[in-house]
C-alpha cells in the first residue's frame, strides 16, 4: 500500500522566543519534526510492506528526515502558509496529497504543536481518519488501527484510503546515522508551490496581539530549610482549602 | 451581531466551557453530539439552544459521523464551531472546518466578536503568551480553555438527526484500564517524574500518599522507559487526564504532554531541584529543593494534620 507521511510541518513551540512585552519570535528556528512524527514514520514503513513510502513537508529546510528513514522520495510544498493560519497549511498538505495517486493511507504525528493542521488535513481530504492513533497493521484487507482514548484503548477497524494521526508513546529508537542521511540526500525531491495547489479560502486570519496571561505566577518557596517549607506549602494548601 | 455557534461533543469533557466561550458571541448555540443518546441529553440539560445528535451506534467510532455532521453544518452555516482535544472531536472539527472552509486555530482560550470578525485568543508558545487572531469568516476552534460547571434550566429536546455512518471505521474493542479507575476520581495525587533516581525510592512516595490519602501517578517517561509503573498510572494528553483538588508533583520537569493532563487539577504543587523547571512556570506553588529532603518532611506533615 503506498503511504504518504506528513513530517515536519511545525515548530517546536519550545523554541519560540518569548520577549518583555510578550512579542513571539523565530530566530533561526527551522520547521522540526515533533517526537510524533517518528512513529508516524515507523507505522508507515511497516504498513507500506515494501510499496512507496513517500514524505511530504512544507518550507524550505531540510527534506532527507523522511527519506533516511525509508520514503523512497519527498515532496515539499515549498510555500505553504504555516503559523496562523493551520487551515491553509492543512489545506496545502491535503492538495499535495490528492496530487498524488494510489495512496492508501496518509500518516501524520498527531502533534500538539498544531492539532489544528491535523484537523484541516483530515478534514480537507475528506478520508476516514482517526486520531490519537498508537499503531496500525494490516488485517484481512483493512487496517487494526489502535489508538488511546483518555484511559482506554480501543482498536478499530478502518477501510482505505484513510488519515492516521500518531502519537508517539516512546522516543525514537533507531536515529539514522549519518551513512542514512548522506544517502537520503540523493533521494529524488519534488518542490511544488501552493500556485500549484489552488486552495483559496474564504476567511481571513490576522494576528493583531499578543499578551501574557493574566493568570498570577506560582508562588516559589525555597526548599533549603524542608521543615519551614513544607510548614509554609501545608499553610498556604489549608487557605486554598484543599486539605 | 449576534453569531451562532456549534460545539462538538463526542464527550463532556470542557462542554460547558466550551458553551460559555460560543456565549460570548451573542447568537444560539447547538450542542452537536457524536456518540450516545444518553450523552446528548446531558448536553440537553446544560444550556445549550438546541442539541443535534449523530446517535452512534453499537461499534461505530464519533468520527464515522464526520462527513455527516459536516454536510449539516455546511447547510446551517454557523460562524464558530469548537471541539475539545480529544481525537475523535478533533477529527469532526476538521470535517466541519472544511465544509465551511473555515479557518482552524488549536489551543483556543476564548472568542469574542469584534464588528464582523471574530476574535480568538489562542495560546502560543507553549502557553507563555496569548495571541489574539481576527477572523474573517468562520472559525472552527480545538477549545483549551477552562471548563465550567453548567447548570441549565430546563432541558431541551434532542434532535437525532439520521445519518449514515459509511462502513469505513468500525470499533473492534475497547479496553478500559481499570486501574486508571482510581486515579480519575481521586482527590488527591501524587506523581512521580524522572526526578526520581531508583525505583527503590518509589517508596517514599508511597508514604507520602499514603498519609495524602492520595493516589500515585507518574510522566510517561517514568512508565515506558523506566517502567516503574503500569500504563494506567501515566497522566498527560495521550493518557488519563485528572481533575484533583491537589496534585503534588515530584522531580517531574513539566513537559506540556503532562501538564495539559493535570490541566483541570485544582492546585498544582510542584518539587524540584531545578529552579528553571518548566513546571514551576504552571503550578501554583513551587518548592525548590531536593524531593529527597522534601518528602518525608511532607509525609509527616500530613501524616500530622490528619491526625492532630
Amino acid at each position: 500500500m503506498k503511504i504518504v507521511v506528513v513530517f515536519k510541518w511545525a515548530r517546536n513551540p519550545l523554541d519560540a522566543r518569548v520577549s518583555a512585552d510578550a512579542a513571539i519570535s523565530w530566530p533561526g528556528v527551522k520547521l522540526a519534526a515533533s517526537d510524533d512524527d517518528p512513529a508516524a514514520m515507523e507505522i508507515a514503513a511497516a504498513l507500506a510492506a515494501g510499496d512507496e513510502v513517500v514524505g511530504l513537508t512544507i518550507g524550505d529546510g531540510d527534506t532527507a528526515w523522511a527519506a533516511a528513514r525509508g520514503a523512497a522520495r519527498t515532496v515539499v510544498v515549498t510555500d505553504a502558509p504555516g503559523e496562523t493560519d493551520s487551515a491553509a497549511t492543512g489545506a496545502a498538505l491535503a492538495a499535495a496529497v490528492r496530487r498524488m495517486t494510489g495512496v492508501g493511507a496518509v500518516l501524520i504525528g498527531d502533534s500538539a504543536w498544531d492539532y489544528a493542521v491535523v484537523s484541516a488535513l483530515a478534514g480537507r481530504l475528506g478520508w476516514p481518519a482517526v486520531a490519537g492513533v498508537t499503531a496500525a497493521c494490516p488485517e484481512r484487507g483493512e487496517l487494526r488501527v489502535t489508538r488511546r482514548l483518555g484511559a482506554a484503548t480501543q482498536a478499530l477497524s478502518a477501510a482505505g484510503p484513510v488519515v492516521l494521526a500518531v502519537t508517539a508513546n516512546r522516543a525514537e529508537k533507531n536515529v539514522p546515522g549519518m551513512k542514512e542521511v548522506l544517502a537520503a540526500r540523493k533521494k529524488p525531491v519534488e518542490k511544488i508551490t501552493a500556485a500549484d495547489l489552488n486552495t483559496a479560502s474564504r476567511y481571513q486570519v490576522q494576528t493583531q496581539g499578543v499578551r501574557f496571561p493574566d493568570t498570577p505566577p506560582a508562588r516559589i518557596i525555597d526548599g533549603g530549610d524542608p521543615p519551614t517549607a513544607c510548614e509554609q506549602l501545608i499553610a498556604a494548601l489549608r487557605t486554598d482549602g484543599v486539605i | 451581531m449576534a453569531i451562532d455557534g456549534w460545539v462538538i461533543i463526542v464527550d463532556e469533557n470542557r462542554a460547558g466551557g466550551m458553551l460559555d466561550a460560543a456565549r460570548r458571541l451573542g447568537g444560539r448555540v447547538t450542542a452537536a453530539v457524536a456518540g450516545r443518546r444518553d450523552l446528548a441529553k446531558r448536553a440537553a440539560g446544560m444550556g445549550f439552544d438546541r442539541v443535534l445528535c449523530w446517535e452512534s451506534a453499537d461499534g461505530v467510532p464519533p468520527e464515522a459521523y464526520a462527513a455527516a455532521m459536516a454536510e449539516r453544518a455546511a447547510q446551517e452555516a454557523p460562524r464558530l464551531v469548537l471541539a475539545s482535544d480529544a481525537p475523535p472531536a478533533r477529527v469532526l472539527l476538521g470535517a466541519a472546518a472544511a465544509a465551511l472552509n473555515a479557518a482552524l486555530v488549536a489551543s483556543v482560550r476564548a472568542v469574542a466578536a469584534a464588528g464582523e470578525k471574530i476574535v480568538v485568543s489562542r495560546a502560543a508558545a507553549e502557553g507563555k503568551v496569548l495571541e489574539d487572531i481576527a477572523v474573517s469568516g468562520a472559525l472552527a476552534g480545538i477549545f483549551d480553555g477552562d471548563d465550567a460547571e453548567q447548570r441549565g434550566g430546563a432541558a431541551v429536546t434532542v434532535e437525532i438527526v439520521p445519518a449514515e455512518a459509511g462502513a469505513a471505521l468500525r470499533v473492534l474493542s475497547t479496553e478500559a484500564e481499570s486501574g486508571a479507575a482510581g486515579l480519575l476520581t481521586a482527590a488527591r495525587v501524587v506523581g512521580v517524574g524522572l526526578g526520581l533516581r531508583a525505583r527503590d525510592d518509589l517508596q517514599i512516595i508511597e508514604k507520602l500518599a499514603a498519609a495524602m490519602g492520595a493516589e500515585t501517578a507518574c510522566t510517561l517517561p517514568v512508565c515506558d522507559d523506566m517502567r516503574w509503573f503500569a500504563s494506567h498510572s501515566v497522566v498527560g494528553s495521550s493518557h488519563s487526564r485528572i481533575a484533583p483538588d491537589l496534585y503534588i508533583a515530584l522531580g517531574i520537569s513539566g513537559q506540556p504532554q503532562h501538564m495539559s493532563g493535570v490541566r483541570d487539577a485544582k492546585v498544582v504543587v510542584a518539587v524540584n531541584s531545578d529552579p528553571e523547571a518548566r513546571i514551576f512556570k504552571n503550578c501554583d506553588y513551587g518548592i525548590v529543593g531536593d524531593l529527597y529532603k522534601i518528602v518525608p518532611v511532607l509525609t509527616a506533615a500530613f501524616a500530622a494534620s490528619k491526625n492532630p
